[in-house]
Formats: structure tokens, C-alpha cells, sequence
């Protein structure tokens, strides 16, 4: 009886898993969905409820006929997962309901304030997931039967940090010069040593200066996730590498586009200045688009940077296993650095990398899993009547304004159904391809010009390009999919992590690493900006 | 530095044990203290193998049939 008492909290939140997804099966919550944008995922809240749910109530029930004992399965599996549970539930309702709440409410308060709240702060399961698990602990503490659950935190974290291995190839960092590569490495390497000449300077712990100078250099959450437990940081360290880095985004965000403007640089200069100066990914992206919402290239050339940045992850790895090792007294030989002190789990990263560039999760050439594909398909297609459309406007010549290629893609849309290259060398997929792209370019910049208003578009045929250069681009599921899963398993990890952050180590860190963020962060996009704005001129890629 | 290990009872869910040098600070025993693992290359070889699993099974469902 006191075994089954014991086994309460797990029963208890097992069925609520259960009973959740029987009413997400029902139909009832559709609307809700709805409105919330996540009636997508509604098969998958239905089967991660089951299965999450049941699997508690089958450990519930093992858990009260039998006396724990010392057994990997009891250690592993039965005592952590209340917690494990716990967390999940946690992360679902993050990343289901309170996330898209946030973002619905930002966009309404949007006519008020005049931005995005939640893009600006970027409230997103990340941020939200620390500050659940904060809140939880100061507030309630941990519960006793969620203890062993919350230590899963780390290593679910390491899993998150193999998975973002498969979202990248290496086609995507031969696009760029040597030249490029050498500056983003100069910068990556260059701030990693200044954060650790300021932590010096500062009197600041070696744990924390180690995990700062990977945020600060490398790409922010996820180079933190991977250098903290190389450099023994703990919880709270990561959380205000976290919010040093965000924070920073949030000013650079604002600062870059208008002095961008203000110096007169170019898309491709902007993009790379963007791309090396401005840590987090999605922060990278909404400066790009500030600067220029019209030419793609600004987009991409900053997006490209910002991965480059993220395969330098494995040498920072080892500079800091070296560092860190030193400044503890140990002398290392390469090999107690490269064999002993590497950590496995950044291997998974480089073999998930090196698969997804060998294309086995989708073509080599893809970037997050997106990629174009000029190949003849039907699905590829435009509509009957978008090809009525657009057929009917080459006949009467009725856009004005476009230069003669733009023309000639427009034709060549009419004449093949879709955006490819020429019939006659489909044999020669090289050749295909770059016809293909040469027409895809002439498309956007149709679309660009209808945009910037500097010729007129109907509305119909605006649609049918936009259509047709949809169609190529192609989404690989599985990439997708291994995306979705280190998105749980960073929701996870985060969570856990932020439930060992108390209100005391909160203060015992001070201001410093917000100090420390800001000098080296200001000190990067400065000289960046310069080196930038001499070296790039105008084509960085291949 | 003393290379002299002794054998604590800490890590893997608090019921495990791990080896540690004789002179171990106690930040070390905090950071075992915090992981269900008794050491970090358990906790890394087991993040690994679990991750290629997942990796298998979503080829399984979404490429290979």
C-alpha cells in the first residue's frame, strides 16, 4: 500500500497524459488548435500522450508490486521517470499552448508597440523552458519524486547537440571562399580568447569565462549546451551564457540594420557583417530581413556565415578542453586532449554531420533540410489555372517594365509547367540545375521588383511565380523530423536545467558575465563591421 | 597531484558509484551529483547510442518505407 502511495505522483500525471490525448483524439480541442496554430501536430499530441502516458502507468504499476532495487533498469528507468515525466509534460505544454499564447499575443500587441515582442525577446520554448524551470524551483522546489528525473537534464541536452548535427552539410560551407572561412574562423577564434583574457581580467570563475567565450564565439545556445560540460560549467553559468547572448541579439537586432543602412553596405557585405556578428540563428535572420526584406541574398549570405560558425564547434571543443585543462594545472599531451578529453557525444556530431553530408537524409546540398530540386514531377507544377494565367499575360505582353531574361523565365514557365532547366540537358544534371537557378533568380527578382513597386503585377500572375518557385523548393521529411526531435530534446534538457538554478546562484554570479558579453560583443561587430566593409566587395560565394 | 582514487557512492540516480581522485574538489562531486550517470563518458556513450537509435528510426519511417 505505501509502495502504490509512493507511485501516487506518476499515476497522477501518467493519466493526465492519457487522458489529454483522448480528448485531443476526440476532436474537442480542434478549435483551440486552431487558433493556437498547432493543429498540425494534433496526431502527434495524440500519440506522444499515449505512449509518454502509458509508459508511466506501466512504471507505476512496476513500481508498486515490486521493491525498488539496484538494477540499471530501476536506476535508469524507474526512479527518474516521475521526473522524466514530469519534464515532458512540462516541455509539451511549452511547446503546444504556452508558445504560440505568447506568440498570438505578441502579434496583437504589435499595432500598439510596433514590434514583435516575441520575436524581439525571442520568447520561444527555449527561453520559456529556463524560465519555467526557475520559476518552479524558487517558487514550489523541486519535488522529492521528480529529483532523479531533473539529473536526466544534461544528457538529454548532449542529445539535442548530436541531433543539430543533422540539419547541416558540408556543400553548404564549400559555397563559401576560403577567404570567408578563414574570416569567420579569425572572428570565432579571436572573441573565444578575448572572453577569456576578460574573465581573467575580471576575476571571474574559469567555468564560467570557458562557457561564455563558446556562446560569445560560436553560435549561442547550442555551442553552450556543448562546451559546459567540457569546461565543468554549471547550471546557472549556462543560464547566464544564455541570457548574455540573447540579451546582446536583442540590442544587436536594432543597432545593425540601422548602422548597416547608415554606412551605405551592400546586401552581401550586411549579410556577412550579420553572419559574424550577431550570435543567435534566428536573431541573425530577422536583422537580415530588417536590413533588406527584398534581396534574398542578404538572407542567405548571413545564413551561411552563421553555419560556418557552427562547424567550428568541434575546434572549440578542443581549444577549451585544452584550456581548461591547463588553467586546472594538469598538463595534457595532444593525445589527453584530442583522445581522452574530446567528448563523445560532439563525435555524434560529427558523424550526424557527416551523414547528412553524404546526403543520407537528404540531398548533400541541403540547408536544414531544405533544398531545390528543378526535376520534372508532376506535384512540381503549376496549376491549370495559374498556367492559364500566366499564358494568358505572355500572349497579350501585358507586364511592362521586365528586362529580357526576366522575360525569357517567364516564358519558359508558361512553356514547361514549371521552374526547370533545359529539356534538352536534363541528362546533364549540372547544366540543369544552373539553367534551372539562372530562371529561379530571374523569377525573384520579378517578384522583388513588384515588391519595391518599380513595375506593376497582377495579383494572379504574382501568385502563379510565387507558386512555381515554392513548388522546387522541397522540405526533406527526415531532416524535418530529426529537427523536430532536437527541438523536444532541447525543450527537455532546458527545463531540467533550469530546475537546478536557485535564487543564490543566481546572485552569486553578479552582473559579470552580462559585463563580459557586452565588451566582447561590442568589440566583435565593431571590428567585423570594419573588416567587413574592407574586404567583402561583393561575391563571398561560389 | 595524487592519482589515488577512491570510490564514492554517487551518480547514477544516487545509487550507483563513481571513482574519483583521492583529492577531488567539491565541485566535482556536485557535477556527478547532478547527472544520473556515474561519469561523463557514460553519460556521453549512452547520449550517442540513443541518439543514432532515434536517427534509425526516423529513417525507418520517413525515407526507408
Amino acid at each position: 500500500m505505501a509502495q502504490l502511495q509512493d507511485n501516487k505522483p506518476l499515476f497522477i500525471i501518467s493519466g493526465l497524459m492519457i487522458i489529454y490525448a483522448l480528448i485531443a483524439w476526440s476532436g474537442v480541442l480542434h478549435p483551440l488548435m486552431k487558433y493556437l496554430h498547432t493543429a498540425k501536430t494534433a496526431d502527434l499530441q495524440v500519440s506522444m500522450g499515449l505512449i509518454a502516458g502509458g509508459i508511466g502507468i506501466f512504471g507505476a504499476l512496476i513500481n508498486s508490486v515490486r521493491k525498488s532495487g539496484n538494477t540499471i533498469i530501476d536506476r535508469f528507468v524507474l526512479q527518474p521517470l516521475p521526473g522524466i515525466l514530469l519534464i515532458l509534460l512540462m516541455a509539451m505544454a511549452i511547446r503546444w499552448y504556452v508558445e504560440p499564447l505568447v506568440k498570438l499575443m505578441s502579434a496583437g500587441l504589435q499595432p500598439v508597440l510596433g514590434f514583435k515582442i516575441y520575436k524581439v525577446l525571442n520568447l520561444n520554448y527555449v527561453i520559456l523552458g529556463l524560465l519555467a524551470g526557475v520559476i518552479i524551483t524558487n517558487s514550489y522546489g523541486i519535488p522529492k519524486f521528480a529529483a532523479a528525473g531533473v539529473k536526466c537534464a544534461r544528457f538529454v541536452l548532449k542529445m539535442g547537440v548530436i541531433m543539430l548535427g543533422a540539419r547541416y552539410s558540408f556543400a553548404e560551407l564549400a559555397k563559401l571562399g576560403t577567404y570567408s572561412i578563414f574570416l569567420v574562423g579569425t572572428f570565432v577564434l579571436g572573441t573565444v580568447f578575448f572572453v577569456l583574457w576578460l574573465g581573467k581580467l575580471f576575476k571571474q570563475p574559469k567555468t564560467m569565462t570557458g562557457v561564455l567565450s563558446a556562446g560569445m564565439g560560436v553560435c549561442g545556445v547550442s555551442a553552450t549546451v556543448a562546451v559546459a560540460p567540457v569546461v565543468k560549467a554549471k547550471s546557472e553559468e549556462m543560464a547566464y551564457t544564455i541570457g548574455t547572448i540573447l540579451s546582446f541579439g536583442i540590442i544587436c537586432m536594432f543597432v545593425f540594420p540601422t548602422v548597416g543602412h547608415w554606412a551605405g553596405m551592400n546586401p552581401v557585405q550586411f549579410g556577412a557583417w550579420a553572419g559574424t556578428g550577431i550570435l543567435n540563428s534566428a536573431q541573425v535572420a530577422a536583422a537580415a530581413l530588417a536590413f533588406n526584406a527584398v534581396d534574398i541574398k542578404t538572407l542567405k549570405v548571413a545564413e551561411i556565415f552563421n553555419i560556418t560558425r557552427v562547424l567550428f564547434l568541434p575546434i572549440i571543443v578542443l581549444v577549451l578542453a585544452t584550456w581548461f585543462g591547463k588553467e586546472t594545472g594538469k598538463k595534457l599531451t595532444f593525445k589527453e586532449v584530442v583522445i581522452d578529453k574530446f567528448p563523445i557525444f560532439i563525435l555524434g556530431f560529427l558523424l550526424l554531420f557527416a551523414m547528412s553530408s553524404m546526403g543520407l537524409f537528404s540531398p548533400p546540398t541541403h540547408y536544414k533540410g531544405k533544398f531545390i530540386d528543378y526535376s520534372y514531377n508532376e506535384r512540381t507544377q503549376v496549376t491549370d489555372q495559374e498556367w492559364e494565367t500566366l499564358n494568358t499575360t505572355v500572349q497579350s505582353n501585358s507586364i511592362q517594365g521586365l528586362t529580357e531574361e526576366q522575360m525569357a523565365a517567364v516564358k519558359d514557365l508558361v512553356a514547361q509547367r514549371q521552374l526547370a532547366g533545359d529539356f534538352e540537358s536534363r541528362a546533364d544534371k549540372k547544366v540543369f540545375n544552373k539553367q534551372g537557378e539562372a530562371r529561379m533568380f530571374q523569377l525573384e527578382s520579378i517578384l522583388a521588383a513588384a515588391k519595391g513597386k518599380t513595375i506593376t503585377l497582377d495579383p494572379d500572375v504574382k501568385a502563379a511565380i510565387k507558386h512555381a518557385i515554392k513548388q522546387v523548393h522541397k522540405k526533406s521529411k527526415t531532416v524535418t523530423t530529426l529537427t523536430d526531435c532536437m527541438i523536444w530534446f532541447f525543450a527537455f534538457g532546458l527545463i531540467g536545467l533550469g530546475m537546478q538554478i536557485t535564487k543564490k546562484a543566481i546572485f552569486q554570479a553578479g552582473g559579470w558575465p552580462l559585463v563580459i558579453g557586452i565588451i566582447s560583443g561590442i568589440t566583435k561587430a565593431t571590428l567585423s563591421f570594419f573588416v567587413v566593409l574592407w574586404l567583402v566587395k561583393d561575391v563571398v560565394l561560389k | 597531484m595524487s592519482d589515488d582514487k577512491i570510490t564514492i557512492e554517487t551518480g547514477d540516480a544516487g545509487k550507483g558509484e563513481s571513482e574519483i581522485a583521492k583529492d577531488a574538489n567539491t565541485e566535482e562531486l556536485e557535477e556527478r551529483a547532478l547527472s544520473v550517470f556515474s561519469s561523463e563518458r557514460n553519460e556521453d556513450l549512452t547520449a550517442l547510442v540513443l541518439s543514432l537509435i532515434t536517427t534509425f528510426i526516423v529513417l525507418v519511417f520517413t525515407k526507408w518505407t
